[in-house]
């Protein structure tokens, strides 16, 4: 630990790389919201003009932001939610009701969850009295009873809507569109997905009573603008406290963004996908190599990220099987070269295998039955293989049909790479026909 | 648990703003909540209805009926209407009082509640779903002095259906009692709903009181929205002639009429802030309206795709012309796909690459796929047409 001066405007650098650890972290793994949606704009300024006649003028509305994972709804959503409570008369007015489709899986919980968030009458400190029908009654007929003018608007946000819309009878999103399309309370009901399908999955009715308002989010920056936002995610802004190190680590970030190589990796991870949430994953991988000892981050660094990103989960698993299993593989994409790809079952993998023993001088692996045995269920336990029916006792083990789940360049290149593999077998695996 | 627990949400702090100009007052009208007092174009199933029910209340007997027809045709406001006129002329005595209920299946967790919900309307009582039902057979199989009737409206009919049928059969039996003075209205979607679902008994005490609601024509849908603008001058007249016939050709939905032209209100008026315009919407925010509500989102999206999913359509598709199916494996279509790779001059991605891309595009409902955990074996189709792809990926 470095002793700190009093008089010095400089912290230790330890302190320092504490610091951005803990400022850049926050921003790519908490997914902090930034002051202004970027490449949003029209989107964010339809929402917001909607959600504030609901709050100000007391009109029932309802909408679906519909885009990809990681395409940012959810940052879309809070950043409206932000902009809008800022101002007072939202935010006396507006009541929230926050759902998830992963938590909330049926209308009984979705209920409970209302009527609690709502705080309605029933609701004694956290727990909701009353039955599933009783507790649907009641909030129907409270929301009945408001009406335009008068009662609070609430805000239904229901994340996961495609999975509301897997809900018995649909009877939550009905009852929801119904009360926004009638002179009830007002609400405004917003939905996120990631299906472009959603409207395919809600029923007639359901579908009549939902205004077909949808916000599209599909985020489709150019190369330039990815590197844009590579570099400003890992920026330091000017608040940070020792000046000296911000700026150094500013242009250290900026050289790195111009390196060739970087802009290569970064190419290669933009053409995989657009979205920003992997982007922030390679960052993030990268981050933590910085240390005091190395406290920027070099373009080594960031392949090295960016090979971890792309390894093959498969081929890694190969690497560490035996050699016996390696074996009964390699019998396996052999069967299937012959075949053409019918299923194949341990007696016909061991034959194969035999073949390959017969031609070869020493038989240094001229192993067991029951040894085999193990390795193939070995192999079936880490799902390199699949029986092709799913019953169990009926056959025996010997004689179940299975299929390999590797493709072809994933054995040789696992090959290429396997420690000390023997030479006899790789040629047998070279070979085309066994 | 209170028992009499008054049920609401809580008031506002301050009261709601007014609308403050044309567009917001047209806005405000062509809300689908703001139900006019008379709906146009449904004088004669109306008049159908009205008097139905009002020559039962006067001879005091009771009867079904059942009414048909496409959401948002009008079915359910057109019943409020006629039993507002109705509650009208009773109060002006020129009909016997009479007792008006309205359940709604959809608005129950189960069928078996229809019995509470009615009991509780008719007489206030909380009770369990077999006694309500015990109590109400009981009301409306024995003769009481100055029983009123009783019009019971009851929506979404075919949510009420049981294995056994024991609640529609209720509903249809208690009408044909000499006591009961019952009169019950039904609402469904389908036409052939008797037929297809009820069994005889039930089927025969529906009876064959029918009517039909059709979906609007396109000159219908067009009175419709003047007579809620009611004189506020806010679209021009082609722009509503638009709306109504595009509506009036896809499904003939008056809510869905109504939407288009509140957003398109809002497309105004984004519009008018730069531009010179006559502050009237026309044709332009019409159409930019109907194109954001009718368009789908395919196509943008496969244009938007990064370059690996969109050379994994690519894939998709040169692997169904090549094996003449609409349906191959992830195997053999990372076959193709590397093969395009390579064409493309990119580097060759990975299986579990490949397998991310697939999912994301699988995610977005892009492409239909088996469950994940088959790996390489799981099988891939389209879910959007092949035309539609190529139109999309060629487009530039």
């Amino acid at each position: 630990m470095s002793k700190r001066k009093s008089k010095d405007a400089h912290l230790p650098v330890g302190e320092c790389i504490t610091q951005l650890q803990e400022i850049l972290r926050k921003r790519l793994c908490h997914q902090q919201l930034p002051d202004r949606p970027e490449g949003v704009e029209a989107q964010h300024k339809h929402l917001l003009e909607l959600l504030k006649r609901t709050a100000v003028h007391g009109e029932s509305n309802s909408v679906l932001i519909v885009g990809p994972r990681g395409a940012g709804k959810t940052m879309l959503l809070k950043c409206v939610l932000r902009d809008l409570l800022e101002e007072t008369e939202a935010q006396t007015n507006l009541l929230q009701v926050h759902l998830n489709g992963l938590l909330q899986t049926n209308d009984r919980i979705a209920l409970q969850e209302i009527t609690r968030q709502l705080h309605l009458e029933n609701v004694v400190g956290d727990k909701v009295f009353g039955s599933f029908a009783e507790n649907l009654a009641f909030l129907l007929e409270a929301l009945k009873k408001g009406d335009r003018s008068s009662s609070r608007p609430v805000l239904f946000v229901l994340d996961e809507f495609d999975l509301f819309a897997h809900h018995k009878n649909q009877t939550l999103l009905y009852n929801l569109l119904d009360v926004s399309q009638s002179a009830q309370a007002p609400i405004a009901v917003v939905g996120t997905t990631c299906r472009l399908d959603v409207l395919e999955l809600l029923e007639k009715r359901v579908k009549s009573r939902f205004s077909h308002r949808q916000i599209h989010l599909l985020n489709n920056p150019t190369f330039t603008q990815y590197l844009e936002r590579v570099q400003t995610q890992l920026s330091l802004s000017d608040d940070f406290p020792d000046n000296k190190f911000s700026r150094d680590w500013n242009a250290s970030i900026e050289t790195l963004c111009e390196d060739k190589s970087v802009a290569e990796v970064l190419q290669r991870h933009f053409n995989s996908s657009k979205d920003f949430r992997s982007m922030h994953m390679l960052l993030m991988l990268c981050l933590s190599r910085v240390s005091a000892a190395k406290p920027a981050i070099r373009p080594a660094d960031l392949l090295e990220a960016s090979k971890m990103c792309f390894a093959d989960a498969k081929a890694n698993m190969l690497h560490g099987l035996s050699i016996l299993e390696l074996c009964l593989i390699i019998a396996m994409k052999h069967l299937n070269d012959v075949y053409e790809g019918e299923p194949f079952n341990l007696q016909m993998v061991h034959n194969e295998f035999k073949k390959f023993l017969q031609r070869k001088s020493n038989s240094m692996y001229n192993f067991e039955q029951p040894v085999i045995m193990k390795a193939f269920e070995h192999l079936q336990q880490l799902e390199m293989i699949r029986p092709v029916d799913s019953s169990v006792v009926k056959t025996q083990r010997e004689y179940r049909l299975m299929r390999l789940m590797l493709d072809h360049s994933q054995v040789m290149e696992a090959l290429q790479k396997y420690p000390q593999c023997p030479t006899d077998v790789k040629q047998w695996a070279m070979s085309a026909f066994g | 648990t209170p028992c009499r627990a008054t049920p609401s949400i809580p008031s506002r702090s301050r009261p709601a703003r007014l609308p403050a100009n044309v567009l917001e007052e047209a806005r405000t009208r062509l809300h689908v909540s703001s139900v006019p007092e008379s709906l146009p174009c449904r004088e004669q199933e109306f008049q159908d209805i009205y008097s139905f029910v009002e020559s039962k209340i006067v001879d005091g007997t009771g009867g079904c009926m059942y009414i048909s027809g496409v959401p948002g045709t009008g079915k359910t406001a057109t019943v409020h209407e006629v039993m507002r006129c109705l509650q009208h002329a009773a109060d002006v005595d020129e009909i016997p009082p009479f007792h008006f209920i309205e359940i709604n299946g959809m608005k129950m967790t189960d069928p078996h509640q229809a019995y509470v919900q009615v009991l509780q309307k008719l007489t206030g009582q909380k009770s369990t779903a077999d006694h309500a039902a015990a109590l109400l057979e009981k009301r409306f199989s024995n003769p009481a002095p100055r029983k009123e009737t009783t019009v019971l409206l009851v929506d979404e009919l075919d949510l009420l259906w049981t294995r056994k049928q024991n609640v529609m059969y209720n509903l249809f039996d208690w009408p044909t009692r000499r006591h009961a003075r019952l009169v019950v209205l039904t609402i469904a979607n389908t036409m052939d709903l008797p037929e297809r679902i009820m069994i005889n008994r039930v089927a025969s005490r529906l009876g064959l009181t029918r009517m039909s609601f059709q979906p609007y024509s396109f000159k219908q849908l067009q009175q419709i929205i003047m007579s809620r603008l009611n004189k506020v001058k806010a679209f021009e007249e082609d722009a509503l002639q638009l709306v109504s016939r595009k509506v009036a050709a896809l499904s003939g939905d008056a809510r869905r009429c109504l939407d288009i032209c509140r957003r398109a209100t809002e497309i105004c008026e984004h519009s008018s802030a730069d531009s010179h315009s006559t502050g009237l919407v026309g044709m332009s925010h019409v159409m930019e309206a109907l194109n954001e509500m009718f368009s789908s989102a395919y196509i943008t999206a496969i244009k938007c795709a990064s370059v690996q999913e969109q050379l994994f359509l690519r894939a998709v598709i040169a692997e169904f012309r090549r094996l003449g199916l609409e349906e191959a494996t992830f195997q053999q279509v990372f076959v193709q796909h590397q093969a395009l790779c390579r064409v493309e001059g990119l580097q060759p991605a990975s299986v579990s690459e490949g397998l991310a891309v697939c999912q994301r595009l699988g995610a977005c409902r892009l492409l239909l796929l088996e469950p994940s955990r088959l790996g390489v074996l799981q099988r891939v189709r389209l879910n959007v047409s092949q035309d539609d792809v190529l139109y999309a990926l060629k487009a530039d």
